[in-house]
C-alpha cells in the first residue's frame, strides 16, 4: 500500500481557487464515498480549511499514477475546473513525504501564522468525517493517529504557539504574566472598538470575572456590556472604574489623552498599590505614556505591542526548527511501523497455514492411533503445533527483519533462514 | 559517609543539569529527570545528616563542612516545598546549581579536627539555634531569588522587550507572593533562632548579648526583614521596591553567615 497526498494550500493557490474546491461536511462525506472505490483508492480523508484543501489517500503500490490521476480528476470535478488547470497549483507527495507534509500541517508548521492552534482540531474533524463515511482503513487510521501524537509532542516539547502573535492575544499573555492567572481579574474597557472587544473576549475566555465599559455613547457600552454581563460606564465616571480594573485596554477615537498620569496614580493609589496593565491600542495615543514611569504600572502602546508579537513570530520560527526535526524522526518512526503493518498479516496468515496443515495430518492419522486419553490427545497436538512453530520460526523471523529494514522485496525471496550455510 | 555525600552530589548534579535544560527547552520531561534525581538526592542526604549525627555523636552542624552540607539540605527542603506550593520549576534552575556547588564544597573540604567542644553536644539549644537560623538563611535565598525574577520581569515589562528568559520565569504576582511568604517564613525562623541563641547565652555566660560581630549583622538583618515583612503586610510596598530589599538583605544574611567568621569573636561556624 502507497500513501498518497494531494492539494491545494494558501502558498500555492489563491483564494479564488480554494474556495472553488472547498469541501463542506457534507459535501466532503459525498466526495469520500465516491472517492474511495475500494480498488484504486482504498481509503481516503479529506481535510478542507480556509488556507488548504487537501485528499489523502492509501493506493495499492502499483497503482499509485493512476491513483494521483483520480484524485486530480476528482478536484477538477469538485471545483468545476477544466482538466489540467490545477496543474500548476497542485503540490502531490507520495509515501515518506505525504506522511511528512501531514505531520507539519497538523503540527501547524504549514501554517500561514506558524504554531496556530486551529488547524489541528480541523484535522480532527476531517479524520471524524472519513471514519462516518467509513474510507478510514487500516492505514490512515495509523497515520493519523500518529499525527496526532506528533502534534500533540511538537505542541508540548517547542515553543512553537507559546507566545501571543496577534494584538488581542497580547493582552492576555501580558494580563497572566502580571497577574499569574486572570480569575478574579477586572477588565475595562474604555472606548468600544471591535479590537478592544475581540481582546476582551479573550481576557474573559481565559478567566476574567469581570468587564466594565465606558464609552462615550452610552448606548454602545449597555450593549458591549449586555454581551459580556458586565457593567456600563458614562466617561465621566471613569476614574471610579479605574480602580478596580485590573487590565484597561483603551481604543477611542479621541485626539487627547483619555488617561493622565494623576488619574492613574490616583487609581493606583486606591487600590493599594496593586498592579495595573494598561493596552492603548489608539492611533493617536489616547493614554499619557508618563503612566509608564509609575511603579506597578505597565502601559503598552499599539508600537510596543507590534515590536512584541514580531519578535513572537521570530521565536517561532526558530522553535519551528525544533519542531522540524522531531517531524523528521516520528515520519522515520511512522515509516518502520508501516512497514511491520504491512508483514504484520502475511506472518499471522502463514502460522495459521502451517497449523492447518498440522491440523489436517492429525485428522488423516487419528484412526490409526487408536483410542487415547484427553491428555494424550492435548499432548500430541501440542506436539504438532510447537514443531511446525519452531520450525516456521527462523522463517517468519527473517521475513520481520527484512521489513523492518526496508527490504521487503528480499523477505519475499527467504535466504536460508536456518543457517545451514555456515 | 563520604562516598554516600559523593552520591548525594551527583543526584543533585544531575537535577541541576536537567533544571536548566528544562528551564531553556521547557521540557515536561527533563523537568520530571530533574524533580525525581532531586528527591533521591533528598533521602540520601538526609541518610548522610543522621548517620553523621549518630557516628560523630554531635548535631552535625558545628564544622563549616557540616554547616554547608547542612544548608544544601535545608534549601533542597525549601526549594520542594516551593515547587509544590507554586509549581514554579523555574526556581530549580536558579538553587539547584547552587546547592550543587555547596554539597561539592561540603564534600572537598576537611575541616574536622577533634570532636566538638562539650558545650556544644551537651545542650539542646545548640541543634535548634542553629537549625532555626540555617532555615532561615535558606528562606531568604528564597526571597533573593524571586527578588531578581521579579526585578529583571519588571525591567523587561517597563522597557517592553521580552527576552527568551522573560517567558520562562513564573509571573510577576507568583514571584511576588513567594518572596513574601519566603519572607515572613525566614523573619520568624530568625527570630526563634535568635531568641534561642540568647537563652543559650544566658545560660552558658550569663549575659544576653555579647556584642559579636555577628550578633550586629544578625541584628541588622533581622531589622531589614521586618522592615520588610511591615511594608509588605500593609501593601504599601509591592514589587519593585520590595524586590530590591530582598536583594540587599540578602547581601546582609551573607555578611552574617561568612562575613562574621571573618572578624574576631565568639560565634563558631553555624
Amino acid at each position: 500500500m502507497s500513501i498518497l497526498l494531494i492539494g491545494v494550500n494558501h502558498k500555492t493557490a489563491p483564494v479564488e481557487i480554494r474556495e472553488r474546491l472547498a469541501f463542506n461536511d457534507e459535501a466532503c462525506s459525498d466526495g469520500l464515498r465516491r472517492l474511495v472505490d475500494g480498488d484504486v483508492v482504498r481509503e481516503g480523508l479529506i481535510v478542507s480549511t480556509c488556507n488548504r484543501v487537501e485528499i489523502l489517500s492509501a493506493t495499492a503500490n502499483d497503482q499509485l499514477e493512476f491513483g494521483a490521476g483520480r484524485l486530480t480528476q476528482f478536484l477538477d470535478t469538485t471545483g468545476h475546473l477544466p482538466a489540467g488547470f490545477l496543474e500548476k497549483h497542485l503540490y502531490r507527495h507520495t509515501d515518506e513525504n505525504a506522511v511528512r507534509h501531514l505531520f507539519r500541517v497538523a503540527s501547524s508548521l504549514d501554517s500561514m501564522v506558524v504554531g496556530e492552534p486551529q488547524v489541528l482540531g480541523q484535522v480532527r474533524h476531517a479524520y471524524a468525517l472519513a471514519v462516518q463515511a467509513g474510507t478510514a482503513g487500516r492505514i490512515i487510521n495509523r497515520l493519523v493517529h500518529h499525527t496526532f501524537r506528533v502534534a500533540k509532542r511538537v505542541r508540548s516539547e517547542t515553543g512553537i504557539a507559546a507566545n501571543a502573535v496577534s494584538i488581542s492575544y497580547m493582552a492576555v499573555e501580558l494580563g497572566k504574566k502580571i497577574f499569574d492567572s486572570l480569575k478574579g481579574c477586572t477588565v475595562m474597557l474604555i472606548g468600544a472598538g471591535d479590537m478592544a472587544e475581540l481582546s476582551a473576549r479573550h481576557l474573559v475566555n481565559a478567566g476574567a470575572t469581570r468587564v466594565i465599559i465606558a464609552n462615550r455613547t452610552e448606548e454602545a457600552a449597555r450593549q458591549i456590556a449586555q454581551e459580556f454581563g458586565g457593567t456600563a460606564l458614562p466617561l465621566d465616571y471613569l476614574d471610579q472604574g479605574l480602580a478596580e480594573a485590573d487590565v484597561v485596554i483603551c481604543s477611542t477615537g479621541a485626539s487627547n489623552y483619555v488617561l493622565t498620569e494623576a488619574q492613574v496614580r490616583a487609581a493606583r493609589e486606591r487600590r493599594r498599590n496593586r498592579p495595573m496593565c494598561f493596552i492603548d491600542i489608539s492611533v493617536p495615543r489616547n493614554i499619557d505614556p508618563a503612566v509608564s514611569n509609575i511603579p506597578n504600572v505597565f502601559l503598552f502602546d499599539i508600537d510596543d505591542l507590534e515590536s512584541v508579537i514580531s519578535s513572537n513570530i521570530r521565536e517561532r520560527e526558530r522553535e519551528a526548527e525544533r519542531a522540524e526535526l522531531i517531524v523528521q524522526s516520528e515520519v522515520m518512526q511512522f515509516q518502520q511501523t508501516l512497514r511491520l503493518m504491512d508483514v504484520g498479516p502475511s506472518i499471522g496468515a502463514m502460522r495459521e497455514k502451517f497449523q492447518d496443515v498440522a491440523r489436517a495430518e492429525l485428522a488423516r492419522q487419528r484412526k490409526r492411533l487408536g483410542p487415547l486419553s484427553k491428555d494424550q490427545e492435548t499432548a500430541i497436538e501440542s506436539l504438532l503445533f510447537s514443531i511446525v512453530n519452531k520450525i516456521s520460526h527462523p522463517v517468519m523471523n527473517q521475513m520481520r527483519r527484512f521489513y523492518e529494514t526496508g527490504e521487503p522485496d528480499a523477505a519475499q525471496d527467504p535466504q536460508d533462514p536456518f543457517g545451514l550455510e555456515d | 559517609m563520604r562516598s554516600l555525600l559523593l552520591a548525594v552530589l551527583a543526584a543533585y548534579l544531575i537535577a541541576a543539569i536537567h533544571s536548566i535544560l528544562a528551564f531553556v527547552n521547557k521540557r515536561r520531561s527533563l523537568q520530571r529527570v530533574a524533580q525525581w534525581s532531586t528527591l533521591v538526592g533528598f533521602i540520601l542526604h538526609t541518610t548522610v545528616l543522621i548517620a553523621d549525627w549518630v557516628i560523630d555523636g554531635h548535631y552535625p552542624l558545628f564544622f563549616l563542612r557540616e554547616t554547608l552540607s547542612f544548608l544544601a539540605w535545608a534549601l533542597v527542603a525549601l526549594y520542594s516545598v516551593v515547587l509544590y506550593r507554586y509549581r514554579a520549576q523555574a526556581l530549580g534552575a536558579f538553587t539547584m546549581p547552587l546547592i550543587s556547588v555547596l554539597t561539592f564544597i561540603a564534600l572537598i573540604i576537611n575541616s574536622d579536627s577533634g570532636n566538638a567542644p562539650a558545650a556544644f553536644s551537651t545542650t539542646w539549644l545548640f541543634p535548634i539555634h542553629t537549625t532555626l537560623l540555617i532555615f532561615a538563611y535558606a528562606a531568604f535565598f528564597i526571597v533573593f531569588i524571586a527578588s531578581v525574577m521579579y526585578l529583571l520581569q519588571e525591567r523587561e515589562l517597563k522597557l517592553k522587550t521580552f527576552s527568551a528568559i522573560f517567558y520562562r520565569l513564573p509571573s510577576l504576582s507568583t514571584v511576588n507572593e513567594l518572596a513574601t511568604a519566603a519572607g515572613g517564613i525566614g523573619l520568624t525562623l530568625l527570630t526563634l533562632g535568635i531568641v534561642t541563641g540568647m537563652i543559650w547565652s544566658l545560660a552558658l555566660y550569663g549575659r544576653v548579648w555579647r556584642n559579636d560581630p555577628k550578633e550586629i549583622f544578625a541584628l541588622l538583618t533581622w531589622m531589614l526583614y521586618f522592615v520588610l515583612t511591615i511594608y509588605r503586610t500593609t501593601a504599601s510596598w509591592r514589587g519593585r521596591r520590595a524586590a530590591w530589599l530582598g536583594v540587599i538583605g540578602f547581601a546582609l544574611v551573607l555578611c552574617t553567615f561568612f562575613g562574621a567568621r571573618l572578624l574576631p569573636g565568639y560565634h563558631v561556624f553555624g
